[in-house]
């Protein structure tokens, strides 16, 4: 199955770049985000927990991150399974500069969607992840601008104190949601990674628009 | 007399019962069962690297969970793979898949873990808790695929053939080459399922003090069960009994035994000691039971002026998804069907059949039969097409004629024997559909819609069905001291209407009311020598060994009667449960003292068993048995024909297409049959109305859509398309003939599978005779069609991209 999509972003491609990819961001920005743990370089482990209504489930995933072009693109390798069925996705990011302060994302995903979701979701699948989709880069966008309040609002490159990167075995959870100052390398892990979920999310919503 | 009962449309006297929710169906049986879910791949190809179950074993009313590896420590066969039902020499590589797949799995739906629980929502959440460690494989999915083998779906089984089988009569190649017309086709049908009302399931209960097990199943096969289910779980086999409820819906996908869940349910009981169920949800009868059609066929044919055959050479390609446990039956069947009413000079077939990673297959309500009509018939309008002829004339030029039956066509067929028509008459069937759907006024009809903007066209399909295959049926009649009659025949009933012909037939040979003759199907107790209820048989099969069974009871009835009436047993007629002397009014013996005296006792226990007490009959010089007698007003007999018997049927369609939306609409459904002599027309009828109405949703909506991942993306009824009866045609103008079978003593063949047969080719026709109004030369070789694909040809023929 293929779903792509695009959205943009009030904020330059070095801030996007920068700001997303922090675990600490992602796991407040993707709804039902519960956990991430770093397994390795570009490596995590996570569980998303997505639904709507009565209807949720709890995702284990894998995902790795890959043909890392700064500031332009990255491939994201997913893997995630749950009750409600299984993913196996190559998802393809570009970030494209429109030189007005703002950002834009495509994200071209070729996903196997297995499972009760594969069977009787899939008519709802594209329309559910644009929705889902949305929503998290909103709340990308929302980190990086400093809303909500919670949110360490971001000032640029020379005001971004140089946060060691988080070690591998460091876990992410939503709660605080207090994410620390961004580095690159995080930040770039968390698009992948934001991409990735959106998939799962869309798996759940579509279950979920069929039960409905 | 008795007013015959053969022949007549008596109602279906089991759907006052059906109909009121009366039915019991297993899923009705065993209230406070344990109930079984099933893990299933969500992957078409994929390594099992690891399967964790920790989660699950303190899970409150959870009862068992098990694995493969489980299952080898339980012994029996179930280390093994699940039997290969019918295995043939051309299968050269069979595969069958394991009750929980070891190691690797092959379609997405494939059982892995197997938990019993206290209900089936503990155990759908004990399921979900497993964690199964995969390594996705390269799936293979479609025909087009399989036949590339750029991946392979068992790593032994090169090339993705399973088998390949070629027939041939004569040298079709040369007849072809010299023949002074020739033709090539492509043509393809996709997958279906036959997707009965009432899904798989299976209920049993180990019975320790006795040391049985009794096995209930959605079956239409009960003796197929208990041999497999014995088998696998090491008991003997008069320690198991299988019995069929009410079953709602088979059309073919029940007829694969033993399923996993079979096996594992029945293992289950016996381990636990309690009843255990499993009932199937309607997903996992997408993806885990069996599907069917699936095949792309290329047909060579060579022919004269007159469009008469000269040769005739097929090859196709037939996928059986990821296992074979039915064999080579579906494609053996089109590829010796497909000839149909009519006889080429020469004829090849040929084909592959292969492994893809998806659900395996097993014939379907027609089973092999629609693709080949399909062939068959969109060749004989290609035919007409080329020559300009009426497609009428052409058919008729290839008929087999009345005089020549028995016809042998030199091949063998699905049950191993010779492919020989026993009987019927295509030119007369053919004159009663062209009268009946007004083929001659036709054009007249077509310039009247033409002149209000419409655009209709007309279909015509004839095919032959070898129906009623062996080995054999039996049955057993026993006339109890009331009188009232109770048969036993070992096939299952899926709603055909058992209990209403088969005491049609007992009623009409023994000479007892209808009323009291109970029918029972299915149960291994009464009569555990059966095959199954499959290729429209169990009308010939167990109607013909019920008959002959009637007819021992009728003939010891009337011996036991001459003897007490003291005369002569040709002189005897037994009317409505009553042995009469004929001509002598007043000199009788019921059917039920009859009974009595052929089962003499020493205790009495009833007013009518007192009457067969040592101090009250029996001869003092004569044994109380006669010598060659055996006590009870019984029969038992078995039907085991030569080979199959042949009906035959043609069906012709009107259709309306939109110029615009492509949509198409029925206007009339014509269907002429001939299944030999009717028991009960109504219930033949009834089989060719939901036989059409089946094949309408094969020829315009429903079919398996995978995508490349090997993933069913339609397994559900909301994007499965089945017709509902707004989708059904009114009316349906139904005319029998009646060619009686020399195969059987009533004269009968079989009438199931029928209706649904030529829709492909029907419907295929229609349309393609309607689209040519706007768009001459558009042709149809690929179904089902929907409106949105007929809309998709008629701009690729415009854009000259259509291929003939």
């Amino acid at each position: 199955m293929k779903i792509t999509g695009e959205a943009t972003l009030v904020a330059p491609v070095d801030r996007v770049w920068d700001a997303v990819l922090d675990p600490r961001v992602l796991v407040t920005a993707i709804p039902g985000c519960e956990r991430l743990e770093q397994t390795g370089e570009h490596a995590y482990e996570m569980t998303v927990t997505a639904g709507v209504a009565s209807i949720r489930g709890t995702y284990a995933g894998t995902c790795r991150i890959g043909q890392l072009q700064q500031h332009e693109s990255l491939v994201l390798s997913l893997q995630g399974a749950g009750a409600p069925g299984t993913i196996d996705a190559e998802v393809a990011v570009r970030f494209e500069d429109n030189g007005d302060r703002t950002t834009s994302l495509f994200y071209d995903a070729d996903a196997v969607v297995g499972g009760m979701v594969g069977g009787v979701g899939q008519r709802m699948l594209s329309s559910v992840s644009r929705r889902m989709a949305h929503e998290f880069f909103s709340n990308v966008e929302a980190a990086i601008n400093g809303v909500p309040a919670h949110h360490a609002p971001v000032e640029g490159e020379e005001a971004a104190a140089p946060a060691p990167a988080p070690a591998a075995g460091a876990v992410f959870t939503a709660s605080p949601r207090q994410p620390a100052g961004l580095d690159q390398d995080s930040f770039l892990k968390g698009v992948a990674v934001g991409a990735g979920l959106v998939l799962l999310g869309a798996v759940v919503g579509g279950l979920v628009g069929r039960r409905r | 007399m008795n007013t015959r009962m053969f022949g007549e449309k008596v109602a279906r006297v089991e759907d006052d019962r059906l109909l009121r929710g009366h039915g019991r169906y297993v899923d009705d049986l065993a209230a406070g069962a344990l109930h079984a879910a099933v893990l299933r791949s969500p992957h078409a190809h994929a390594r099992i690297k690891d399967i964790d179950v920790t989660d699950v074993l303190d899970c409150a009313g959870v009862h068992a969970v098990w694995t493969s590896e489980d299952l080898d420590e339980l012994g029996g066969s179930l280390a093994g793979p699940l039997p290969l039902l019918i295995p043939h020499p051309a299968l050269t590589h069979g595969r069958t898949q394991h009750a929980l797949a070891r190691g690797e799995v092959n379609y997405a739906g494939e059982a892995i873990a197997f938990v019993v629980a206290d209900d089936r929502y503990l155990a759908e959440d004990a399921v979900a808790r497993i964690r199964v460690d995969y390594e996705p494989l390269p799936p293979v999915v479609g025909i087009e695929a399989a036949r590339a083998a750029e991946h392979v779906v068992h790593p032994d089984v090169p090339g993705n053939v399973g088998a390949r089988l070629e027939q041939a009569n004569g040298d079709a190649a040369a007849a072809i080459a010299k023949a002074p017309h020739r033709l090539s086709l492509d043509l393809t049908i996709e997958r279906s399922a036959s997707t009965p009302m009432e899904g798989r399931g299976v209920v049993a209960q180990w019975n320790a003090d006795l040391g049985r097990l009794l096995l209930w199943s959605s079956t239409q096969t009960s003796t197929g069960v208990r041999a497999a289910v014995a088998a696998q779980l090491g008991l003997d086999l008069r320690q198991v009994d299988v019995m069929t409820p009410d079953v709602g819906g088979g059309f073919g996908v029940k007829i694969n035994h033993p399923w996993p869940e079979e096996v594992l349910v029945a293992l289950a009981a016996r381990s636990l000691g309690r009843p255990v169920k499993f009932t199937e949800d309607r997903r996992e009868h997408f993806i885990s039971s069996a599907h069917e059609r699936g095949q792309v066929h290329h047909v060579e044919v060579g022919f004269d002026d007159d469009g008469r055959l000269l040769g005739l050479d097929v090859t196709f390609w037939h996928d059986h998804g990821a296992y074979t446990p039915y064999g080579l039956i579906v494609p053996i069947i089109t590829s010796t069907q497909l000839l149909g009413p009519y006889k080429p000079q020469a004829y090849r077939v040929a084909f592959e059949s292969l492994y893809t990673n998806t659900v395996m297959v097993t014939p379907y309500r027609g089973a092999g039969r629609p693709q080949g009509c399909f062939v068959m018939e969109r060749t004989m309008d290609a035919i007409a097409d080329a020559l300009g002829k009426d497609r009428l004339e052409v058919r008729s030029a290839n008929f087999i004629q009345p005089d020549e039956f028995p016809y042998d066509h030199g091949l063998v067929f699905q049950d191993g024997r010779e492919l020989e028509y026993d009987s019927g008459d295509y030119p007369a069937l053919l004159e009663k559909l062209r009268k009946l759907v007004g083929w001659d006024d036709f054009e007249q009809l077509r310039a009247e819609k033409a002149a209000e903007g419409k655009r209709v066209g007309i279909g015509v399909a004839c095919y032959v069905e070898g129906t009623g295959v062996g080995p054999y049926e039996g049955a057993h009649v026993h006339v109890e001291t009331s009188g009232k009659v109770k048969v036993a025949t070992g096939l299952t009933s899926q709603g055909q209407g058992h209990q209403t012909a088969f005491a049609q037939i007992v009623a009409d040979e023994l000479g007892v009311r209808f009323e009291d003759v109970e029918i029972t199907t299915g149960d291994t107790r009464r009569m555990p020598y059966a095959v199954g209820t499959f290729a429209s048989r169990a009308a010939v099969m167990s109607g013909s060994a019920i008959h002959k069974a009637a007819k021992r009871t009728r003939e010891k009835a009337l011996r036991i009667a001459a003897e007490a009436l003291e005369v002569d047993v040709t002189d005897l007629d037994i009317v409505d449960g009553v042995v009469e002397v004929k001509g002598v009014p007043g000199s009788t013996i019921d059917l039920g003292t009859v009974a009595v005296l052929a089962n003499p006792l020493r205790y009495a226990f009833d007013e009518a068993s007192r009457a067969a007490t040592q101090f009250t009959v029996g001869d003092p010089g004569k044994p109380p048995v006669a010598e060659g007698e055996q006590p009870g007003l019984e029969g038992t007999d078995f039907h085991s024909p030569e080979r199959s018997t042949f009906a035959s049927g043609m069906h012709a369609v009107v259709v309306e297409t939109d110029p615009e939306t492509a949509e198409i609409k029925i206007l009339k459904y014509a269907v002429v049959h001939d299944c030999g002599r009717l028991i009960n027309p109504m219930i033949v009828e009834g089989q060719i109305h939901g036989g059409v109405a089946q094949g309408v949703g094969g020829a315009l909506y429903e079919r398996m859509v995978y995508d490349d991942a090997g993933q069913l993306l339609n397994a559900s009824f909301m994007d499965f398309l089945m017709p509902y009866v707004t989708e059904v045609p009114d009316r349906i103008d139904i005319d029998h003939q009646e060619t009686p079978s020399p195969l059987n003593p009533l004269g009968i063949k079989g009438a199931g599978e029928a209706g649904v047969i030529p829709s492909a080719a029907v419907f295929a026709a229609a349309i393609e005779d309607a689209e040519r109004i706007d768009h001459p030369g558009l042709t149809i070789r690929a179904m089902p069609i929907s409106p949105s694909e007929l809309f998709a040809l008629r701009q690729a023929h415009e854009a000259g991209k259509d291929t003939p």
